[in-house]
């Protein structure tokens, strides 16, 4: 399988401090890849250079055979990458249905916009009830369903998901890992953060671990112990 | 008694519209870019001036006058944000649109434009007043005993119509979505595909072409220009922002409202010196006791 995502030697920082220090990685195309790793390990800052919001210092961002890295990230969106970003980041003051609209906000088909609000509608039903709420009234659960069925309004080739099952109960968790697997089986690519090592890797075809800005493994799940991999995960490598 | 304050009422809706639509333009710059536009008055001084100069060198029709003037506020706007705001879009490398130094260094280049709009408009036009074309020239209004301009009228129905133009633009087109989206979570909207600073160009053409509108017919109500239109239109549109609850455009129709019904009953009853002193104080007092609708919009955007 080809390399649909293919980062090179990536550096970002911020002022003088390097939160990536020379990361490289390969998310295959039809793949769920996850990248797991201790909180301030650069995790959120490789989602936010892919996306455009973060300007690389160094290094290449290859999407679909084009060089990506420091566009401005409305071209990123442009070319077919969405981020579901951490927090979720629903717009509260817009209704549900906004939110939708505006995830959309570059495609000029209305008709085929209408047929997908339907679509989302229809996987999740939750968000049709509250269509006209606003979407600082939703519970933390149905806003990151709005937050990735906003981001699937753009028809990305690659999802970038930065920890989706933060901060929700372990029911909503399974909910969002089996809207996970449903994406990938619809064919959308999938590029994971998480913080849930044990259900990431459940899902995962390919893992990356990611330690002080660097890649210190990468293999498919069952190529290191999971008790290992949560370990490093959480903690970082240094044993205790 | 009672008569004094109705024709006081109605004196003071009419400078009260014009503060509204002052307060408007201000409030769409500061609402969507968080960043205050201290030239923003400086230049409806420019669009004004160009078209008392035009209007004193050419015939002029009225409706050309007032086109003049929102263009010549729009060229202004436009020389404005390219040169003091442009460069400091948090675009890129900040993940949050909030305030920063950016915000600071646009606010003092915008400054420093104020000055240079004041300078040229007094070089073009050095004398200290000038006539500008009237907007009407019959009887102003009869109700009875009291006296409504048909000028006050105008300024009114503008201010009426501007918001329900902006409304429509806000909530009904594509455009509007992006706005909202923008001053709702400014990443998440680059996340959506949005394109930040073509959002905010966009903006603040159409809050230069508010400050022109309100800009000419302002003039073409009070029949004159002096160079202190410009100070006199930041002020205005600051406090009346201010007394709105920064941010709002309703607040900001309300705040001119109130702004101009407190100065023309102050002015009765305390007289012209302390029409001003009264307002600023009543300023003073919000801003000190910060109640909850004036800090409402505010407060709930930075929590989100």
């Amino acid at each position: 399988m080809a390399a649909l995502l293919e980062i090179k030697d990536l550096v970002t920082a911020y002022g003088r401090i390097e939160a990536l220090r020379g990361v490289s990685l390969q998310v295959e195309q039809g793949s769920i890849t996850c990248l797991l790793g201790p909180n301030g390990a650069g995790k959120t800052t490789l989602m936010m250079t892919t996306a455009g919001i973060l300007r690389p210092r160094s290094g290449s961002i290859r999407f679909a055979g084009s060089e990506i890295a420091g566009a401005a990230p409305h071209r990123i969106v442009e070319r077919g990458i969405a981020l579901v970003p951490e927090n979720r980041l629903v717009f509260p003051h817009m209704t549900v249905l906004e939110n939708l609209r505006a995830g959309a906000y570059q495609r000029n088909d209305a008709g085929g916009i209408v047929t997908d609000i339907d679509r989302m509608f229809a996987r999740f039903p939750r968000l049709k009830e509250r269509a006209a709420q606003e979407g600082g009234t939703l519970s933390g659960g149905e806003q990151q369903m709005l937050s990735v069925a906003r981001a699937l309004m753009s028809r990305p080739k690659l999802m970038l998901m930065d920890e989706p099952s933060l901060g929700l109960a372990p029911l909503v968790v399974e909910e969002i890992f089996g809207i996970i697997a449903e994406l990938h089986r619809d064919g959308t690519t999938i590029f994971l953060v998480e913080q849930n090592a044990h259900m990431a890797l459940r899902v995962a075809h390919h893992f990356y671990l990611i330690e002080q800005g660097r890649i210190t493994f990468s293999g498919d799940p069952g190529s290191l112990a999971e008790d290992e991999v949560i370990h490093r995960a959480y903690l970082g490598s240094a044993k205790v | 008694m009672l008569a004094d304050l109705v024709q006081n009422t109605l004196d003071g809706l009419t400078a009260g519209a014009a503060y509204a639509l002052l307060a408007v333009g201000f409030t769409l710059i500061f609402g969507v870019l968080r960043r205050v536009n201290l030239s923003y008055g400086a230049a409806i001084l420019f669009g004004v001036y160009f078209a008392t100069w035009t209007s004193l060198h050419f015939q002029a029709d009225l409706l050309v006058l007032a086109l003049l003037t929102i263009a010549a506020t729009v060229l202004a706007g436009a020389y404005v944000e390219r040169l003091c705001f442009a460069p400091h879009y948090p675009s890129r490398g900040s993940p949050r649109a909030g305030a920063s130094s950016g915000s600071i260094a646009a606010m003092v280049a915008s400054f420093a434009l104020w000055m240079q709009f004041e300078e040229a408009a007094i070089l073009a036009l050095p004398q200290h007043l000038y006539a500008f074309p009237p907007l009407h020239t019959g009887e102003p209004l009869r109700f009875g005993q009291f006296f409504l301009r048909v000028e006050s009228l105008y300024l009114l129905l503008a201010a009426v119509a501007v918001c329900a133009l902006l409304y429509t633009i806000l909530y009904r087109t594509r455009f509007g979505l992006a706005v909202r989206a923008v001053v709702d979570v400014p990443v998440a909207a680059q996340l959506a595909g949005i394109n930040l600073s073509s959002v905010f160009v966009r903006i603040f053409a159409l809050a230069s072409a508010i400050g022109g509108l309100a800009g000419f017919l302002i003039a073409a109500s009070h029949e004159q220009v002096t160079p202190m239109l410009g100070m006199w239109s930041t002020v205005k549109g600051m406090l009346a922002m201010m007394l709105g609850g920064l941010g709002s455009l309703p607040g900001a129709v309300a705040g001119g409202l109130v702004l101009g019904l407190v100065e023309a009953h102050s002015q009765w009853y305390f007289g012209p010196q302390m029409r001003d002193l009264i307002a600023y104080l009543l300023i003073f007092v919000l801003l000190a006791l910060r109640p909850a609708w004036m800090t409402r919009w505010t407060s709930t955007r930075s929590a989100s």
